[in-house]
């Protein structure tokens, strides 16, 4: 059983309560639930909508067709007619959110006290549940009981897993010009902050945001800062003096559309380059890629690792897509622990000399050049300690899909009846030793973007070339949902 | 104690620099022969000529990147608000390149120190207009004449709420004597320090024309009369060049407004010192 149920509505009435309201009390019966969020960028009307998917076996993406549908107006109606599966139920309306919630839960065959305890999670209990009993007693049931065994799940979204990995990892002050899609990290530390003894600040801009992080990394203090492409690229020129000065910061890159402004609320994984090369001269970097939220953890967490060990930046590469889709898993995330070990001293932009005063002696340019690769190949050999990579599916298939970053659910859903195996790199930089594994296989790409930028770079790093019709790019600004794709790899399987 | 490094000064000789430098040096010295550690103090510098100051003072902190002193010395504060910094900045970095930042740590208030060694040109980059070089400069890159007027930072700095903004000539004791009124006052100290480029921007017969304020000329606590002041020199026409405290007032520190950093002001301590 698998259910996909879209909310649509104008911004501001409020399809993200219920989506959310439904995924918890379905997560505590035990079924695996992922939702995904499609909104625009403006504050209220429009059209808003949530795709929720739910299952008794793992879910962590959506479909093309709906079984469901939760129209707050009339334009969600007529925008999503055609994704409806011919027996879809569509439950239509002008009420308010917690009546619709009530009318929602009765449809779906679950129970009054389900939905009682469900909206005791949230604020106005009281008002909110007296209305949505009304709903709820005004519905008919429209399916059969949905059963799931109970299991214990986490529920949350990548920026949700990234905030907790800071956290986890003894974040001390964390430091942001609000973007979209790395906002919510921001606010969700902005709350925890008293409670977690650490700090939050916003500041002017993101060059401030940056070197701000510069200042209070080399005093000591456990740094991060979060943005999106925009705002990274304003910040490339403090990322080449962490390069050069020697200074741990984890940064944590957000990916929406580019470029320029792109599509400001949507998902693209077009940033990989940047994460890799942005800031002049060559310097040492990590580049982790998650592709769900545990993985958000346990990456932000290395990120942590490599930074404070090594003194060097390490990115976190996400996107909208993981940002905010909620997932449900089992696994619990391993987190290694961190140690504090930068001490106030002498730092430069410039190249130094054992005082941190700027020289130009050739000799000592090179001496420090030769320290930097000597500090990079200690990271590359750590960096084995660790999953850089994973590989699900039919792991001895000749076909292997490669991918990274959000696309990791999908390509999971997608693949179940197919056979395939799927490679998924989490560690961009320093990039695994992947070639044994690709030997003699079929190849197909996918990724959430023009050109193939992983497709570039396992070229780069192996000198394998992925036959273009084997590259799956989706770059509509939306997240591949799984039944479309499971088409797409068909057609190209051996 | 000698807080000089092993470092050759690469200033031209007889810049005003120097000036600054023994000035700085020479406060601080003394702060630690009566008691203070040399690791109580940080300094940040950008990039441009004063930023060599850095390499002169063997301070703990960060020669960073030309515009960017100010959040960097904020996040320094914020990093260990037991630190007394000391920012440095030239012409170019604080009111070019950096200019928003300068306007917002006025906002902002942490209880740092800040010079700006305005000599009223690009020097290090051999000579081009910065934001306060007068109408009709020229040099290779202006061959016809700068053709805007310059910016007042005196006034910008009074309009962005700045508690203390003060104007020195580069000369050792106006240095010596500015850094003792800062050390009393808490907050951002704006000072801008006249450093005329003896290679690319002349002293035009700046000293001659300055005077210095005080209690009988001037009430550094009234804003209207310290914006009357601050109009005197316009870096365009040079008539007559107050020096000294502009304005002074007292304002809440940033470092007071959140809990964490007041705490590690109370018990001496920072982030480092935390264990989770």
């Amino acid at each position: 059983m698998k259910l996909n149920i879209l909310f649509g509505g104008k911004a501001g009435q409020g399809p993200n309560f219920l989506t959310n309201l439904l995924g918890k009390v379905l997560i505590e019966k035990g079924f695996y639930v992922f939702y995904s969020r499609d909104y625009q960028s403006l504050i209220r009307g429009g059209h808003n909508f949530n795709v929720l998917t739910f299952s008794n076996k793992p879910v962590y993406s959506n479909e093309s067709k709906m079984d469901f549908l939760v129209a707050l107006d009339e334009n969600t109606l007529k925008s999503h007619q055609k994704e409806l599966k011919k027996h879809a139920i569509i439950l239509k309306g002008k009420e308010k959110n917690s009546y619709f919630a009530g009318r929602l839960f009765k449809a779906l065959g679950l129970s009054l006290k389900e939905l009682e305890n469900g909206l005791k999670k949230y604020t106005r209990f009281k008002e909110n549940f007296k209305l949505a009993k009304e709903g709820y007693e005004k519905t008919k049931c429209q399916i059969k009981e949905l059963k799931s065994k109970k299991k214990k799940l986490i529920f949350q979204n990548g920026n949700q897993g990234i905030s907790e990995s800071a956290i986890k990892s003894g974040l001390d002050v964390y430091y942001a010009y609000p973007m979209t899609p790395a906002t919510s990290v921001l606010t969700e530390l902005a709350e925890k902050q008293e409670k977690g003894k650490f700090l939050v600040l916003e500041l002017e801009n993101e060059m401030a945001i940056i070197n701000a992080s510069i200042g209070s990394a080399i005093t000591g203090a456990k740094t991060m800062l979060g943005t999106s492409g925009g705002g990274f690229d304003l910040m490339a020129e403090g990322l080449s003096l962490t390069g050069m000065a020697e200074v741990p910061l984890v940064i944590y890159l957000s990916q929406r559309p580019g470029p320029g402004t792109g599509v400001a609320t949507y998902t693209s994984q077009g940033d990989l380059n940047i994460a890799r090369h942005s800031g002049h001269g060559e310097f040492n970097r990590v580049v982790l890629a998650p592709g769900d939220p545990r993985e958000s953890e346990e990456l932000t967490n290395q990120c942590f690792y490599f930074s404070q060990k090594y003194k060097i930046p390490a990115i976190v590469l996400g996107d909208k897509h993981l940002a905010e889709s909620f997932y449900s898993s089992e696994q619990k995330p391993k987190m290694v622990p961190i140690l504090k070990s930068t001490k106030f001293a002498r730092y430069n932009s410039y190249e130094q000399n054992s005082e941190g005063s700027s020289i130009e002696e050739p000799e000592l340019i090179i001496k420090n050049a030769k320290k930097r690769l000597e500090i990079q190949k200690q990271i590359s050999k750590e960096s084995k300690k660790f999953s850089q990579y994973s590989v699900y599916g039919k792991k001895n298939s000749k076909n292997m899909i490669i991918s990274w970053g959000s696309t990791k659910g999908a390509i999971i859903d997608a693949i179940e009846d197919l056979n395939c195996g799927f490679l998924q790199i989490k560690y961009i930089d320093p990039f695994p030793d992947i070639e044994k594994l690709l030997k003699n296989k079929k190849i197909i790409l996918v990724e959430n973007n023009v050109t193939g930028l992983l497709g570039n770079l396992i070229r780069e790093k192996t000198g394998i070339k992925i036959d273009n019709k084997n590259k799956i790019l989706r770059y509509d600004a939306r997240p591949f949902l799984c039944d479309e794709l499971n088409m797409e790899i068909k057609r190209r399987l051996k | 104690m000698n807080i000089s490094t092993k470092s050759p000064i690469t200033w031209c000789p007889g810049c005003f620099n120097f000036q600054i430098l023994a000035g700085f040096k020479k406060f601080i010295e003394n702060e630690i022969a009566k008691g203070r550690k040399k690791t109580d103090f940080a300094i940040v510098s950008g990039i441009g000529c004063h930023a060599k100051i850095f390499d002169y003072v063997s301070l703990n902190g960060i020669n960073s990147l030309h515009g960017r002193v100010l959040p960097t010395c904020l996040g320094i504060k914020v990093g260990n608000p037991n630190l007394e910094v000391y920012g440095f900045s030239g012409d170019g970095d604080a009111y070019s390149e950096g200019i928003s930042h300068l306007i917002h740590a006025a906002r902002y208030n942490s209880n740092m120190t800040y010079f700006v060694h305005n000599n009223q040109v690009f020097a290090l980059t051999i000579g081009q207009p910065t934001a306060v070089t007068e109408k009709d400069f020229t040099d290779k890159t202006t061959p016809q004449g700068v053709k805007q007027a310059p910016l007042n930072p005196i006034k910008l700095m009074l309009a962005a709420g700045c508690g203390f903004v003060a104007r020195v000539f580069a000369d050792t004791k106006h240095i010596e004597w500015i850094l003792k009124e800062a050390k009393k006052h808490q907050g951002f100290k704006f000072i801008e320090v006249i450093q005329p480029c003896i290679v690319f921007h002349l002293d035009k017969g700046y000293k001659e024309k300055t005077y210095m304020l005080n209690s009988k000329n001037h009430d550094k606590t009234n804003f209207e009369k310290a914006m009357k002041k601050a109009e005197e020199f316009n870096y365009n026409k040079v008539n007559k060049i107050p020096l000294g405290i502009f304005y002074q007032e007292k304002k809440p520190v940033f470092e007071d407004q959140y809990k964490m950093l007041k705490d590690f002001k109370k018990v001496k301590k920072s982030w480092k010192d935390i264990k989770r």
